[in-house]
């Protein structure tokens, strides 16, 4: 008798689970199909994706960077390199090798010019290794052409 | 019974002279030195999908019924104690993230503790609030992957995807502050990487009732399930004697009856201003440790509701905050927290140089996993897997 009713009981617990699931099963999707379509209105305020350069307050096309490198001491996997110019103090190079980047922000954060963010690209993909190198002035000339809106960077800059 | 091929027990040094000539590695030679000649030894994993990660058990096999079993370690060792030796503190923190991917929070909060307690820093009060409801709303976010993954090993798939559900909106609020959704590096040395904003506080107050409705949905859909019951009820009892010689902690521990949570035993950070209950199971079983974790949530979400009203104005940093190059004052410290998954502590000696002298993690699933050998004795071998789900192992942090 007692089995017979654990039994019946049990039976009843699949059902309110079953329940559940066809209840789910007509509720709308929460999922996007990811690359024909992208989640729309995604807060990517303070997401941090690969490194960028900020443009200078006077001339956007510069850099505020004056290649003190203290970014490349800070930085715990050794991924930048950041060659000074001779006739000046900004950069001749700047690599960085997202490879290597674990974007823990000491870079962003130790900059005394403010001259790093982080930016928001989410989708990111490469084919090979040395496609991950990415050459900042490059990318910041790219920007100014095609007069994206600046990166504000970290909020709250410590 | 079937004929099986048993490999003479050899010295292992000998394996080297003649590769290829016996089955298994080092440890399969130790390990089948006392089987019984026609038991089965089986590995599981390292690539088995109920490991959860690259854990290795050897089991020996009667029948279905589990004689012994060692777990093989070390597949995702990273070395994380010699790195905090060769990098400044500043530099190894965002390593603390990358130990324990689940729960990266706590360890936050252990090394950053660790550091503040041996340079004397007091974080301003906005950040120690940030930094329980960062810890918090991780603990859940822990708990919840555990559980859809915890059902998945014992054979209901779907239960995992309504666990993400809450998981993303987590890691969406998450984000906000600390700016990723995996291996979170938010804490600093005194205070937190970032302020939080109204929209934050916002989302977190909108997730307490929305999670406290789910868990009840999960009850419907899991907890009373008569076929999840069976499989867990009196399953791997671990009484506390057990807990104690193997030094396990966290919710394995409070199931078997002791409110060990150093929440309460030494509060660190502002936990003592919150009410809230450690739960302490009804039972030591499998279910025991189930109902404990979801009974942790609801008291997660407790101390959730009280903090984000309470959010007092101000820094969230110190003024005169370390820098990449910061020197640790010579000295020892020892500072554990209470993280998903146990006791999560640093250890820390220095000797006053640019790079600590030693660190030593603390890891809870270290000690976790040693009581799976001795409570997967003469168990079926799909008990066994839902012993080893239950202890909730996450391998990096166990290898570290």
């Amino acid at each position: 008798m007692r089995a017979i009713w654990d039994n019946l009981k049990g039976l009843y617990s699949l059902l309110v689970g079953m329940k559940i699931t066809i209840l789910f099963l007509f509720s709308p999707r929460k999922t996007v199909h990811y690359p024909r379509k992208v989640v729309e209105r995604e807060n990517l305020e303070n997401y941090r994706g690969p490194l960028e350069l900020t443009r200078g307050k006077e001339d956007a096309g510069k850099t505020p960077c004056v290649s003190c490198q203290l970014c490349v001491k800070a930085c715990p996997g050794n991924c930048l390199t950041v060659v000074k110019s001779k006739e000046g103090k900004n950069p001749q190079t700047w690599l960085y090798d997202f490879s290597y980047c674990c974007l823990c922000g000491a870079c962003v954060e130790t900059c005394p010019t403010g001259a790093l963010a982080f930016s928001h690209r989410v989708y990111m993909v490469t084919k090979t290794r040395e496609e991950l190198v990415l050459d900042l002035l490059k990318d910041l000339k790219e920007r100014t052409e095609k007069k994206e809106e600046p990166n504000k960077g970290l909020k709250n800059k410590s | 019974m079937p004929s099986f091929n048993f490999v003479n027990p050899v010295d292992f040094l000998n394996m080297a002279d003649s590769p290829g000539t016996y089955a298994g590695d080092f440890y399969t030679l130790n390990f089948e030195k006392n089987a019984t000649p026609g038991n089965v030894i089986l590995n599981l994993g390292p690539q088995h999908p109920s490991t959860h990660g690259v854990l290795r058990v050897l089991v020996e096999l009667y029948g279905e019924y589990v004689l012994r079993s060692e777990p093989v370690l070390g597949y995702l060792h990273r070395m994380q104690e010699k790195m905090g030796e060769v990098k400044t503190p500043y530099q190894f923190l965002p390593n603390m993230g990358r130990v324990d991917y689940l729960n990266p929070i706590s360890w936050n909060w252990a090394f950053a503790g660790a550091v503040e307690r041996l340079a004397g820093l007091e974080p301003p009060e906005r950040a120690e609030y940030l930094r329980v409801i960062s810890s918090e709303l991780n603990r859940i976010s822990s708990h919840l992957l555990w559980w859809g993954a915890f059902v998945m090993d014992l054979g209901g798939v779907t239960p995992i995807l309504y666990a993400f559900e809450e998981r993303e909106k987590i890691n969406d609020i998450l984000q906000i502050v600390t700016g990723s959704r995996l291996t979170y590096n938010y804490f600093r040395f005194g205070g937190v990487g970032a302020d939080a904003d109204s929209r934050f506080f916002q989302l977190v107050e909108e997730f307490i009732p929305y999670m406290r409705e789910r868990l009840k949905m999960y009850t419907g859909l899991v907890t009373d399930n008569v076929i999840f019951r069976r499989r867990l009820e009196g399953i791997g009892p671990m009484d506390e004697d057990l807990c104690r010689r193997y030094g396990a902690t966290g919710p394995i521990l409070r199931a078997a009856g002791v409110m060990c949570d150093a929440r309460r035993l030494s509060p660190y950070g502002i936990y003592d201003r919150f009410d809230y209950d450690i739960p302490v199971g009804p039972s030591n079983d499998c279910f025991g440790r189930y109902l404990v974790r979801l009974e942790e949530i609801r008291e997660s979400l407790r101390i959730l509701e009280q903090a984000v009203k309470s959010v007092p104005e101000g820094p969230v940093i110190v003024a005169k905050a370390p820098k990449p190059t910061y020197k640790l004052p010579a000295g020892e410290t020892y500072f554990a927290v209470e993280g998903a998954r146990g006791q999560v502590a640093c250890h820390i000696i220095s000797d006053g140089g640019k790079t600590p002298y030693r660190v030593k993690l603390r890891a809870p699933g270290f000690s976790n996993l040693s009581l799976f050998a001795e409570a997967a004795k003469g168990v079926i071998l799909a008990d066994a897997i839902a012993i080893l789900g239950s202890l909730d192992l996450v391998i990096p942090e166990v290898d570290r």
